[in-house]
């Protein structure tokens, strides 16, 4: 199959910086919209983007999870009633894929026992009793000549898109033998601001770990990608990135391009078929946050304990950007935060792509980006379709929603049908425009994971 | 150190909202709004034609509406299918209708307009022809007198200056020698003129084989038969109640551009198309046929350009260009299908007023092309990414 992306130019993508006119012009008029599709949500982030990032202490026991996914093994390290310390394992792992967890703050473990996370429901968990006192781990000296995978599986890295372990994704990547590093720092959701502020507070340490990622896939292209409309992180991000070899790519954010197939076509108009991956490509797509991780765990050599979410919406008093300790329940995050009546909606995550919080106990994860509480419901009393065209017109790979939702009730369908629900990427974005309030998007995805079941049965078991 | 004080509000959430599948925030724009919005300027331009045509438009446009609203509940009672929002769709069909008569026509022409267009027009063809253009051509069919629309040389009238609003069109008067509406004629004690429809003109014009004067074709049409161009941007001519307002139509059009429930392309293709043929379509002068009537120049006016702005703004094009294309559920779902579209409705319109003796020339139009709507919904589907090749 070979490559597929050639080096072509991507001037119209890139900053042009040789030319100091068409820069000049480039700055004036912005990029053009680089897929068909897409559209310019009003974004929520004007209060939250101002606000530095705040470490925010919870009082009370964290429940922090001694898995990170629900498949990958580990067994606990830490017993009922031992004091562990800051940084200190709490979890081996016992698997090459899995990771290992570490305590956020020193304490007491007072149980193990389970907790509720979003997007894997009940994992094992320590719940751990913070004294107070902080104390960390004196540093550990033996993984200085470690190579970057070991590294980063020591300290527990985690990569939100795809979701596993970053030494697993990486090892993964080179075994494909990646050609191109894409950077994703987009972030075209409203509300989130997490990767935002860390473009605004880490610059140097994100170019210099895209550096070190980059040596370490091999790859010959390292883009880092960033909304155009943040002028000034851009040229922040340029002056940092100047003389490096990762390119910055100041794109137009419509929303559905921080998903990585539009990136990759967008970027570098390479276009991935239905039920692909980007990885089919010879590319790889790290989101910001996973580069941040790797930044904490490769310079720091510190333990991932922390995570950066943006906690917002309506319902909240005092919304920012917070760094938060995993394992923290989301109510006491809530209330540490400030809460304006009462939340009628609570979502991990996006609000286009984030999931409804499922549990009253669930808890802040590695992957957690946001938490937004609503204070109403929005309810959609859907009528017929009106043929509107609006979904049609802003889907990010061209399918037909109002088409596929028929699916819903056939017994089978074709194969052109099964490739179009495939190329659906979950964005949401036609069930946010429908002006019929069809849940369309939600159809089409349990419609696709229908006929997948159905055609593989395999899969079942 | 960091510090917030814990707040008001309380962690209160429902067992019911805790769930739900993303997106869980919506656009905000529903059917309900786009239909309010429509109803909106629709009645903007029906004022105007009030204001313009009196109270007999006023009574017309009032009773197309709720026949339009009864006969609406009517069906959802005889069907047994109450839908949410079926109200405020009635409401507009009836409004739509209404525009399109004439403020002479009678109230029960009004009244079997509506009703076909609710019971054919939305009942039997569920939407997919635009219903309230479905009752305009079939009570054209029906009424042909009263409507008074056809025939040679018939007179329409518009009231005077001193009599908008209040004046009666029956009292009005045909005019000799008709210098536009701002001058003033000789006949006081007329509360209107009664003067051609400018589409009659042209119709006329180009089927009739006018007899040249002093080697002259367009010169006379646009000095003697045409009102000046100022009465048709403003609407000062007779016609449809929402139909000769070419100024307050571009405001309704530019206002649901501008709110983005109608593409700008279809009435930006209607208009262009229409032009475009206008411009080229050969008329019937004197002995044979002229082709390119736009590039005439007649004692050094251009003539030319004069008539095809004449076929723009002359009636029922711009009204179906800005309203009645771009209904929602019968115009094409994307915007290169509306490019197709409204190509088609223009040059239709044109071509049947030139050459076909259907009155309503646009509205036949835009009727057939929302019958072709579904082929270009399939000849003109997106790429699927990853598909392509």
């Amino acid at each position: 199959m070979g490559r597929g992306i050639q080096t072509q130019p991507c001037s119209q993508f890139l900053v042009p910086l040789q030319f100091p006119l068409m820069s000049s012009l480039f700055n004036l008029l912005g990029p053009r919209k680089a897929f068909d599709g897409g559209l310019f949500l009003p974004d929520h982030k004007s209060v939250t983007s101002r606000r530095a990032v705040e470490l925010l202490r919870v009082d009370g026991p964290l429940h922090v999870p001694l898995t990170v996914r629900q498949d990958l093994k580990t067994e606990p390290n830490v017993r009922v009633g031992d004091r562990v310390l800051k940084g200190e394992r709490l979890s081996n792992s016992t698997s090459h894929e899995s990771i290992a967890t570490h305590a956020p703050t020193s304490g007491k473990i007072v149980e193990l026992s389970r907790a509720w996370t979003t997007q894997d429901g009940y994992l094992p968990c320590a719940v751990l009793e913070p004294d107070g006192r902080e104390e960390a781990l004196p540093q550990h000296q033996g993984w200085e000549d470690e190579s970057l995978i070991v590294q980063l599986a020591e300290h527990g890295v985690m990569c939100s898109e795809p979701r596993a372990p970053l030494h697993s994704v990486i090892k993964e990547a080179v075994a494909a033998g990646v050609t191109d590093l894409i950077v994703n720092a987009m972030e075209t959701e409203p509300y989130l601001t997490a990767d935002l502020r860390m473009l605004v507070e880490e610059h140097g340490r994100i170019i210099d770990v895209t550096c070190e990622l980059a040596d370490a896939l091999g790859v010959s292209r390292a883009i880092l990608a960033l909304p155009f409309r943040h002028r000034r992180v851009v040229k922040r991000m340029e002056a940092e990135a100047h003389g490096r070899y990762v390119e910055i790519a100041a794109m137009a954010n419509p929303y559905p391009q921080c998903q990585p197939l539009v990136l990759v076509k967008a970027l570098l108009d390479c276009e991935i078929a239905p039920g692909g991956r980007v990885l089919d490509k010879g590319v790889i797509v790290l989101p910001l946050a996973a580069v941040v991780q790797a930044a904490e765990a490769l310079l720091d050599d510190r333990p991932i304990t922390h995570t950066v979410m943006t906690v917002a919406g309506d319902a909240v008093e005092r919304a920012g950007t917070y760094r938060v300790a995993i394992g923290t329940p989301m109510r006491h995050l809530a209330e540490r935060v400030g809460l304006v009546g009462r939340v009628a909606k609570a979502v991990c995550g996006g609000p286009l792509t984030g999931l409804a919080m499922g549990h009253e106990e669930a808890v802040v994860t590695a992957t957690t980006k946001a938490l937004l509480l609503f204070s109403e419901t929005e309810p959609s009393i859907p009528v017929p379709c009106i043929h509107c065209g609006w979904c049609v017109e802003d889907c990010p790979v061209g399918i037909d929603p109002p088409s596929l939702m028929q699916l819903e009730s056939k017994p089978n369908c074709t194969n052109l049908e099964m490739s179009h629900l495939k190329a659906c990427l979950d964005c949401g974005l036609c069930s946010y425009v429908c002006p019929a309030q069809l849940p369309l998007g939600e159809t089409i995805h349990r419609t696709r994971t229908r006929f997948e079941q159905q055609r593989e049965p395999a899969c079942l078991t | 150190m960091f510090d917030i004080a814990m707040t008001r509000g309380r962690w209160i959430v429902e067992e019911r909202s805790l769930t739900g599948a993303a997106p869980h925030r919506k656009g905000g724009s529903t059917h309900v709004h786009i239909v309010r919005t429509w109803i909106l300027v629709a009645s903007l331009v029906g004022l105007w034609g009030v204001v313009l045509f009196g109270v007999a438009a006023l009574k017309i446009l009032v009773m197309s509406v709720l026949c339009a609203v009864i006969a609406d509940m009517g069906m959802q009672i005889v069907t047994r299918r109450p839908g949410t929002g079926r109200l405020p769709r009635a409401v507009l069909t009836g409004l739509l209708f209404g525009l399109t008569l004439p403020a002479t026509a009678p109230l029960h022409v009004a009244i079997v307009g509506s009703l076909i267009a609710i019971i054919i027009g939305q009942g039997v063809f569920g939407g997919f022809l635009h219903s309230a253009l479905v009752g305009r051509v079939v009570v054209q069919a029906f009424f042909v007198n009263s409507l008074s629309l056809s025939g040679a040389l018939v007179t329409s009238p518009i009231l005077a200056p001193g009599y908008l609003l209040v004046g009666n069109l029956d009292h009005a008067e045909p005019v000799a020698d008709y210098q536009g509406w701002l001058t003033p004629q000789p006949s006081t004690t007329a509360e209107g003129y009664k003067i051609e429809r400018p589409v009659q003109t042209l119709r006329r014009f180009t089927q009739d084989r006018v007899p040249p004067d002093d080697g002259n074709f367009y010169e006379p049409l646009v000095r003697d038969e045409l009102p000046p161009w100022k009465d048709t941007i403003f609407g000062l001519v007779p016609g449809g109640i929402g139909e000769t307002c070419t100024l307050m139509l571009i405001i309704a059009g530019v206002f649901l551009i501008h709110r983005g429930y109608l593409r700008w392309q279809l009435p930006v293709t209607v208009l262009a198309s229409a032009a475009l043929a206008a411009s080229i379509m050969p008329v019937n002068l004197g002995a044979d046929y002229h082709w390119f009537p736009v590039l005439e120049v007649e004692q050094g006016r251009a003539v030319g350009l004069a008539y095809v702005f004449f076929h723009l703004t002359a009636g029922q094009l711009m009204l179906g260009a800005f309203l009645l294309a771009g209904d929602v559920v019968a115009s094409p779902m994307r915007a290169h299908g509306q490019l197709v579209f409204g190509a088609g409705i223009g040059v239709l319109t044109i071509f049947m007023r030139l050459y076909g003796t259907l009155e309503g020339e646009c509205y036949w139009a835009i009727l057939i092309m929302n019958a072709l709507v579904g082929t270009i919904n399939r000849r003109m589907k997106r790429p699927v990414l990853g598909l392509a090749g």
